[in-house]
């Protein structure tokens, strides 16, 4: 239990998928001017990143690792190279289905997350958690953890940013550094704060 | 707009187009991938045992080849530490705790130091390497490691040279010959602390990955201790 | 570059210099700031987006009239994601200890925005001898600013530029100490965020 406490902890503070690994970043600069979309937005990678790291672990054990299809006869079978192009694949098709699902129903959320859904599918937190979970080769459990733990992160990140952003309307930003400029600096002191999460050992 | 069935046709070529183009690639080049694999951990053996290539120079795949098959003389062990006659090759040194490959290094008749492979959970992912012990059965003759998934200029600091040559020359063994492994302590080692001969400096920003290393590295030596015992028992 | 003509000329060096990719159109910073702790990760990255942007906006320009609106933006993407795959397994083939460093983040490229958003804003519209380019410039101007993050990030981080040692020892034993802050992530924001700076105000470009 521990364990996977503490993963969730070091996957949402000491290695913020956005601060420490920079994924997310396009989506991030862009959303994060206004606070309530933010929310939305983070709201909706939390909840695809816990559906898409066990969908594409299952798939990464089950088809494409080497050996995986040794339950249809077939042992000697690699197809790890096509990891990136099906895991792209199942995001998008996870995305479009939550879609539907959530329209068909809860109206209202759909109606909240609905503008925000089509934006995830090349946001790179997604597919880079998939790839994370490949190469650390995590357990189904610590998978579904892991991406959790990771949306949250990203969660907290965009919001923190976007409540920042609001203050900083009020000061008096040099005028070439207004907007990406500042942003990228003010993204620079959030993941400083964030690095003295690092001590923690759970 | 056009019809469905133009839709369907086109990404089906596309589909099958991509695909037998990846397989293609994927197939020309395993080969390749394969031995740049073998040759790594080949590379990665010869180094913990302290073979080092010319200044400024890179090891070809020839010279990595012809050094091993030449040094190293790879052999498994079973858990009593006995010799048998399995392949290293097969070994999952993982998961099989049964088996233990161990490569020893000769000149001639006489052995020069063994290495055997570590691998264990550092801060966010598994790190994989090898582990020399100098012939005594109670020095360290060096580590390497090939394989992790740490962060970088943090823990990632583990694969760098400045890092493994902390643990050259320290002993994993107590004055009684008790196994005791090597400790990665936060920061430097006091040069006045008595224990200094069983630690080794830290990387700043990655404690957690020293405290992994330390953990797996008495795990692997603990599976290893009946050959090392009777090693030092001869000696 | 006589040969061409001007606005061929334009999509290739707009990108270069007002235009760049990362400073003002803020895209596909995502999948590569964290190779650029080192320079011969971040120049074999950048090498890896040239060849993928530029060869996918070839590819999709080719098809552009073929392409079925409906599934447009999947064509797109198994084209650059098969890109993706090849270049990943060449240079686990013929670079293996630079593939080993750049791990997960080559198969980010696929989900770099500067690769789907120049195909979709540019190669859908254009002729292939203009998209190749497009891609070619909007890469170099993409891989210009990772090397240049990365200059400093080695330099101040590791003392070191391109694996060789730069600042002399003479510094060390006077005192000097690397600055471990560059090697962490927030060094490369801090950085990036300057350099941005730089740029709008050579450019004289303002943002509300």
């Amino acid at each position: 239990m521990e364990h996977y406490i503490s993963l969730a902890t070091k996957a949402m503070f000491v290695e913020n998928i956005l601060l420490a690994y920079f994924l997310g970043m396009c989506s991030f600069l862009a959303i994060s001017k206004r606070i309530d979309t933010s929310i939305g937005l983070g709201f909706a990678v939390v909840f695809v990143l816990t559906i898409t790291a066990p969908a594409n672990w299952a798939i990464h054990h089950y088809l494409l690792q080497e050996g995986a299809l040794a339950w249809a006869g077939f042992p000697e079978v690699d197809l790890s190279f096509l990891n990136f192009i099906i895991f792209i694949a199942v995001i998008a098709a996870m995305v479009q289905l939550v879609e539907m699902i959530l329209d068909r129903f809860s109206p209202t959320l759909y109606h909240n997350l609905g503008i925000f859904l089509p934006l995830i599918a090349v946001n790179c937190a997604i597919l880079g958690g998939s790839l994370f979970l490949v190469e650390r080769e995590y357990t189904l459990l610590e998978s579904t953890i892991f991406g959790f733990g990771s949306g949250m992160g990203w969660f907290l990140a965009i919001v923190s940013m976007a409540s920042i952003r609001h203050r900083l309307r009020y000061s008096n930003v040099p005028r070439k550094l207004r907007g990406l400029g500042i942003t990228m600096l003010l993204t620079g002191l959030l993941s400083m704060a964030f690095m003295a999460f690092s001590g923690i050992d759970l | 707009m056009r019809s469905n069935t133009y839709t369907i046709v086109f990404t089906s070529i596309v589909t099958i187009v991509l695909g037998f183009l990846l397989a293609v690639a994927a197939d020309a080049l395993k080969e390749r991938q394969e031995l740049n694999v073998a040759n790594d951990m080949k590379k990665n053996i010869l180094l913990s045992l302290g073979f080092k290539p010319a200044a400024d120079k890179i090891w070809s795949s020839e010279e990595i080849h012809s050094l091993f098959d030449k040094n190293i003389n790879a052999i498994v062990l079973d858990a009593k530490g006995n010799k048998t006659d399995k392949d290293p090759k097969k070994i999952d040194t993982v998961k099989d705790i049964e088996n233990l490959p161990i490569y020893i290094k000769k000149s001639g008749n006489k052995i020069g130091g063994y290495a055997i492979p570590i691998a264990g959970k550092g801060l966010w992912s598994t790190l994989y390497g090898y582990f020399a012990v100098e012939p005594d059965g109670r020095t360290v003759k060096g580590i390497t490691f090939y394989k992790h998934g740490e962060t970088p200029g943090l823990g990632a600091e583990v694969d760098k040279l400045w890092f493994q040559k902390n643990f050259i020359g320290k002993k994993f063994v107590d004055e009684s010959d008790q196994l005791v492994g090597v400790k990665v302590v936060k920061g430097k080692v006091l040069s006045d602390d008595p224990k200094a001969i069983h630690k080794v400096d830290g990387i700043s920003g990655a404690t957690m990955t020293g405290k992994g290393l330390e953990v797996f590295l008495l795990d692997d030596l603990l599976k290893y201790e009946p050959f090392f015992k009777a090693i030092r028992g001869n000696s | 570059m006589a040969f061409l003509d001007k606005k061929s000329k334009q999509a290739f060096t707009d990108p270069l210099s007002v235009n760049n990719p990362i400073t003002l159109q803020v895209l596909g910073i995502c999948s590569a700031l964290a190779v650029t702790v080192k320079m011969d990760t971040a120049v074999v990255m950048s090498l890896a987006v040239i060849a993928v942007l530029s060869i996918s906006n070839t590819l999709i320009a080719l098809l552009r009239n073929l392409i079925p609106g409906k599934v447009r933006i999947i064509v797109q993407l198994s084209i650059i994601a098969s890109l993706v795959i090849i270049t990943d397994q060449v240079l686990k083939a013929y670079m293996y200890d630079i593939s080993k460093q750049l791990s997960v983040f080559v198969g980010l490229i696929i989900t770099n925005c500067i690769v789907m958003g120049r195909a979709e804003a540019f190669a859908m519209q254009n002729t292939p001898g203009k998209s190749f380019l497009d891609g070619l410039g909007n890469g170099l101007g993409y891989g210009g600013i990772l090397i240049v993050v990365s200059f400093f990030r080695e330099l101040f981080g590791s003392g070191t530029l391109y694996g060789y040692q730069v600042i002399p020892d003479s510094f060390y034993e006077a005192g000097y100490e690397n600055m471990g802050l560059m090697v962490l992530s927030p060094g490369a924001f801090v950085i990036l965020g300057l350099i941005v700076w730089v740029h709008r105000i050579s450019a004289d470009i303002e943002e509300e």
